[in-house]
C-alpha cells in the first residue's frame, strides 16, 4: 500500500478515536448516579439506543470474519448478517418487561434485575455473572487482538504499542463516562460503520454488475490457482442458500443469532437505557436500518472478492479474512479510509461495550453475589479502578498470548444465550420459572460451556456445542421449575409480568 | 385471543422445539429443524406482546403471523432449490439470485424487516401504549414491595 494511502488511513482513523474520545469526556458530566454510570438507565431516545444497539452487535468479527466465512464457504453466513429482524423481535419479546423493571427498583446492571426477579438469590446471580462475564471477557479479547494487529500492520509499529494507543484511550474514556460515554461513542461509531457500508454497497453494483454477474463468474469455473499458488474452489454450489458447509451450520447460523439476539448484553442493557419504553419500536427501526446497511456489507464485500479471483482480476486469496480489504483495495484509497474506519469503529464499539458490561459483572454485580459490600457512594470510583485494571490487563493479555484470545474466543454469542435465557427470557416471560428451575439451568450452562474445553469431552452431533448448551440449559429450567414449587411473585413483579 | 392460561403449555413447547431443532439438525433434517425454529421464535413473541395474558388479534396475524409464513416459505423454498439445482448453474435466477438464495434476501431478510420491525412500530399500541405505560406507573408506585417466596 503506498505510504500516502497509509497516511491518510491513520489520519482518519485517529480522527475517529479523538471523536469517541472527547464524546466520552463530555459525556462523564452526565455519568453521576450508579444508575446513569453502570446502566444509562432511562436516558437515551430511540436513535442512539438504535445505532449503539447494531454497532455493540456489529463486531469486527461481523466486518472481516463474516465476508471470509461467505468468501471460503458460501451463503450459510448470510443469515447470521442479514438477521435485522432480530432487534424487532428481540424488543417484542423483551422490551417492555425489561425497562418495566427501571419503574420498581433502581435497574442499573444486568445483576439488578436478576436479584428483582429471583429475590435476591446470590447463587443466580453468581453463577450469571460467570457465564455472562465469560461472553464478554471472550468478544473483548477478540476486539483488541484484531484491532491492534490492524493498525500496527498498517503503520508498522508493535501490537502493543497499537494496543494501548487505541484501547487504552478508549479504557479512559470508558472508565471516566460509564455506560453514558460508551453507548453514544458507540453511535459515533455505528454511524461511520454504516457510512462505509452505503459506500461500498454502492460500489459493489457499479463495479461488479450485480449478484446476477458474481454468479455466472463464479459458476463458469470450479476452481482457480493463481500466481501466488493459491487454489480456490467455486462453483454454483457457493452460492445457493446453504454454501458448502453442513446443514445444520445453516441452522444455528438462523436461530442462534435471530432469537439469540435478546440474549445478548448489547441489546438487553439498551432496553432500561431507553427513556420512553415507547421508543423502543423506533429504535427498532433505527436498528433495523442501519443493521441492514452493515450485514449487507459484509455479504457483498464476499461476493466482490469471490468475483475479483473467478474473472481473473485478483489472485485467490490465502486467507478469507482479507476479502473485505481485497475489495477495498480493487476500489482505492477513499474505500480503503472507509473500510479500515468501519473495521475500527466496529472494533471499538464492541469494545467498550463488553469492557463496561465485564467489569460491571465482576467489580459490582459479582462481588454483591459474593457477599462483599461496597457503600453506594464508593461504587462507581470502584468500578472505575477495576475498568482501568481490566482494560489494561485485557490489552496484554490480548496481544501476548495468543492461546488466551482462541480460548477465550470460543466463549461468545453462543455461551451468552446459554447464560441469559434462563434468568431474562425465561425468568421474565413465564411467571412459573423459579430460583431451582433457574439454578439448574445456569449450572447446566456453565458445566457445558466449559467442559469441552476443560476435557476431551464433545458432543454426540456435528452441531456447535453452544447451540446444544443453550437447548439444554433452557429444557431443564422449564422442566426443574415445574417439578418444584410454585413460587409467588411480589405485586410489583406480578405487574411487569402481566404488562 | 387469551394465552394466560397456558403458558405453562407454551414454557413446554419452547423447551420440546428447542430439542426438536437439535435433533433435527443433527440428524440432517436441518430444513425441518429451520420451520421448527419459526413457532419457538413466533412462541417467545407470543408471551412478550401478550398484555394481562392477552395477545392482541390485530397484532397477531400483522405482523407476527404473516410473519411465520414467510419465514417458513423462505426456508422450504430455499431447501427445494438448493436440492433441485444440487450444486449446478440453475436454469434462471431471481434478479441475478440464486433460486434458492433469493428467498433468503426476499422472505427472511426483506420479508423480517417488513414484518417485525415496521409491524412493531406501525402497530406498537397493540405491544404497550401510552395509556398500559401509564397505568403501569401509577399501578407500581402504589403497590407495596415484597419478596418471592
Amino acid at each position: 500500500m503506498p505510504h500516502s494511502t497509509v497516511i491518510i488511513i491513520a489520519i482518519f482513523c485517529a480522527l475517529m478515536i479523538a471523536v469517541s474520545f472527547a464524546i466520552g469526556l463530555w459525556a462523564k458530566k452526565k455519568a453521576t448516579t450508579a444508575q446513569a454510570y453502570f446502566g444509562g438507565t432511562a436516558m437515551f431516545g430511540p436513535l442512539a439506543v438504535g445505532l449503539s444497539s447494531m454497532a455493540g452487535i456489529a463486531s469486527a468479527f461481523a466486518l472481516v470474519g463474516v465476508p471470509g466465512i461467505i468468501y471460503t464457504s458460501g451463503n450459510a453466513m448470510t443469515f447470521w448478517m442479514l438477521s435485522g429482524a432480530a432487534f424487532a423481535m428481540s424488543y417484542i419479546v423483551l422490551g417492555k418487561k425489561v425497562r418495566a423493571m427501571a419503574e420498581i427498583a433502581p435497574i442499573s446492571s444486568l445483576g439488578d434485575i436478576c436479584d428483582v426477579r429471583f429475590n435476591n438469590n446470590h447463587v443466580i446471580k453468581a453463577l450469571m455473572s460467570v457465564i455472562i462475564c465469560l461472553g464478554c471477557v471472550g468478544y473483548l479479547a477478540a476486539q483488541i487482538s484484531a484491532g491492534s494487529s490492524l493498525i500496527a500492520q498498517l503503520i508498522d509499529i508493535p501490537p502493543i504499542v497499537a494496543g494501548f494507543l487505541i484501547f487504552g484511550l478508549l479504557t479512559v474514556y470508558t472508565a471516566l463516562s460509564g455506560e453514558v460515554g460508551g453507548l453514544l461513542s458507540q453511535a459515533f461509531q455505528g454511524f461511520i460503520m454504516v457510512l462505509a457500508g452505503l459506500v461500498l454497497i454502492i460500489a459493489f453494483f457499479v463495479v461488479t454488475g450485480g449478484f446476477g454477474s458474481v454468479l455466472e463468474a463464479v459458476s463458469a469455473v470450479p476452481e482457480v490457482t493463481g500466481a501466488n499458488g493459491v487454489t480456490k474452489t467455486l462453483g454454483a454450489g457457493l452460492l445457493d442458500a446453504w454454501g458448502t458447509m453442513p446443514g445444520g451450520i445453516s441452522l444455528t447460523w438462523m436461530l442462534i443469532p435471530i432469537l439469540g439476539c435478546v440474549g445478548q448484553p448489547q441489546c438487553l442493557t439498551r432496553m432500561y437505557a431507553v427513556k420512553d419504553p415507547r421508543d423502543l419500536p423506533k429504535a427498532g427501526l433505527v436498528t433495523a436500518v442501519t443493521h441492514t446497511i452493515v450485514g449487507f456489507l459484509a455479504v457483498v464485500a464476499a461476493y466482490a472478492a469471490l468475483w475479483l479471483v473467478a474473472t481473473g482480476t485478483i489472485d485467490p486469496l490465502v486467507a478469507g479474512d482479507q476479502a473485505i480489504y481485497a475489495f477495498a483495495d480493487y476500489l482505492g484509497i477513499w474505500a480503503q479510509v472507509l473500510v479500515y474506519a468501519a473495521v475500527l469503529a466496529a472494533a471499538l464499539s464492541s469494545a467498550s461495550m463488553f469492557l463496561t458490561s465485564s467489569s460491571t459483572l465482576i467489580s459490582k454485580d459479582l462481588t454483591a453475589a459474593l457477599g462483599i459490600k461496597i457503600a453506594p457512594e464508593k461504587q462507581i470510583r470502584v468500578s472505575r479502578a477495576f475498568m482501568f485494571i481490566l482494560g489494561a490487563v485485557a490489552i496484554v493479555v490480548s496481544i501476548y498470548s495468543s492461546e488466551m484470545v482462541a480460548l477465550l474466543g470460543t466463549f461468545g454469542w453462543g455461551t451468552l444465550v446459554s447464560g441469559t435465557f434462563p434468568v431474562f427470557v425465561m425468568g421474565l416471560l413465564w411467571e412459573r420459572c423459579n430460583e431451582k428451575g433457574v439454578l439448574c439451568g445456569l449450572l447446566v450452562s456453565l458445566v457445558f460451556n466449559i467442559l469441552p474445553l476443560a476435557t476431551s469431552f464433545t458432543f454426540p452431533s456435528a452441531l456447535p456445542g453452544y447451540f446444544i448448551t443453550s437447548a439444554l440449559a433452557i429444557a431443564v429450567t422449564v422442566i426443574v421449575s415445574l417439578l418444584t414449587p410454585k413460587q409467588t411473585l411480589s405485586p410489583k413483579l406480578d405487574a411487569v409480568m402481566k404488562l | 385471543m387469551n394465552i394466560g392460561k397456558h403458558k405453562d403449555l407454551i414454557a413446554v413447547l419452547i423447551a420440546v422445539l428447542w430439542i426438536a431443532c437439535i435433533v433435527t439438525g443433527t440428524t440432517g433434517h436441518f430444513v425441518t429443524g429451520m420451520v421448527l425454529g419459526v413457532p419457538l421464535m413466533l412462541l417467545h413473541m407470543l408471551l412478550g406482546v401478550a398484555k394481562n395474558g392477552i395477545v392482541s388479534k390485530k397484532f397477531f396475524f400483522y405482523p407476527l403471523l404473516i410473519w411465520a409464513v414467510l419465514w417458513i416459505l423462505s426456508f422450504i423454498l430455499s431447501g427445494y432449490f438448493a436440492a433441485s439445482f444440487g450444486g449446478e448453474m440453475p436454469t434462471f435466477t431471481v434478479l441475478g439470485l440464486h433460486p434458492s438464495f433469493a428467498p433468503t434476501i426476499f422472505l427472511y431478510w426483506i420479508g423480517g424487516q417488513l414484518t417485525l420491525n415496521l409491524g412493531h412500530y406501525l402497530y406498537q399500541d397493540e405491544w404497550l401504549s401510552e395509556k398500559d405505560w401509564k397505568e403501569f406507573c401509577t399501578k407500581v408506585r402504589n403497590l407495596p414491595d415484597g419478596e418471592v417466596n
